[in-house]
């Protein structure tokens, strides 16, 4: 895993989960707009998820296997929880994508937690 | 809202539900994940407490398909799996924190959920409130 990802895969979720929270607040159902920032974090979790899985290949983790769970996760939630948002829009819409937005913070924090690499 | 007798039950998946919906389904998600590498990889260093984690992720599971669907059969199997799943964390939870001993390693019910932010305690709650507002009276 590379630092400089991680920590902007970091903040890109938590700012989209403050910006879907932000649009419940002001009764707003999620737009375009905010399906286009959805797009760009997703984009910038697959890189994350790509570099990782190759990278977890040539290295020995204590947990391989779950590494990889977390990655798949990590890149999965957020288009699930976007999807069930947009299918019925109102204001709440915001808020799943911001639960959705903080899973996979956990989610890449775990990451972090799982890549101690030997050999 | 008008609160007219004899109103039918709502939907538990609509408008602030659907959050509820979205959290249950990432534990549902998280549970049943954590449970399958568990019991596939190191089954004999903890055999309950993987069992349990799988247990669990079905509980889970069935909450969330209660509370996302619309069916008749949704709104009991809704209210059985989220009253067992706050019976389970409040068993699991008081039996970690009487006697971590037994629980070998972790389950998303130990300690009353404290490695997930104790969302599985407050969850449960949360659920059973959703089923009580929205339900037909």
């Amino acid at each position: 895993m590379y630092d400089a990802l991680a920590l902007a895969t970091l903040v890109a979720t938590g700012a989209l989960a403050v910006l879907g929270l932000v649009l419940t607040a002001l009764n707003r159902p999620p737009g375009r707009e905010f399906k286009i920032a959805v797009g760009v974090v997703v984009a910038l979790l697959a890189v994350q998820a790509a570099i990782g899985a190759v990278r977890a290949f040539g290295v020995t983790l204590p947990e391989q296997s779950t590494f990889l769970i977390y990655l798949a996760v990590s890149v999965c939630v957020l288009p699930i929880a976007t999807q069930f948002a947009y299918a019925e829009p109102t204001r709440w819409g915001g808020t799943v994508v911001a639960v959705g937005a903080v899973a996979t913070l956990v989610a890449v924090l775990r990451l972090q937690g799982l890549w101690v690499p030997s050999g | 809202m008008a609160e007219a007798p004899g109103r039918k039950a709502r939907a538990t998946s609509t408008g602030a539900g659907r959050i509820l919906v979205a959290v249950y389904g990432i534990f549902a998600l998280s549970a049943t994940a954590r449970a399958a590498v568990q019991i596939a990889g190191k089954f004999s260093d903890a055999p309950l407490a993987y069992l349990l984690s799988a247990l669990a992720g079905v509980v889970y599971i069935l909450a969330t398909v209660g509370l996302a669907s619309t069916r008749p059969w949704a709104r009991p199997l809704a209210w059985t799996a989220v009253l067992f799943e706050l019976t389970g964390v409040l068993v699991v939870g008081t039996l970690t924190v009487l006697d971590a001993g037994d629980f070998p390693d972790d389950t998303v019910w130990s300690f009353y959920g404290r490695g997930y932010g104790f969302i599985p305690l407050v969850l449960p709650l949360v659920g059973l409130w959703w089923l009580h507002r929205t339900r037909a009276r």
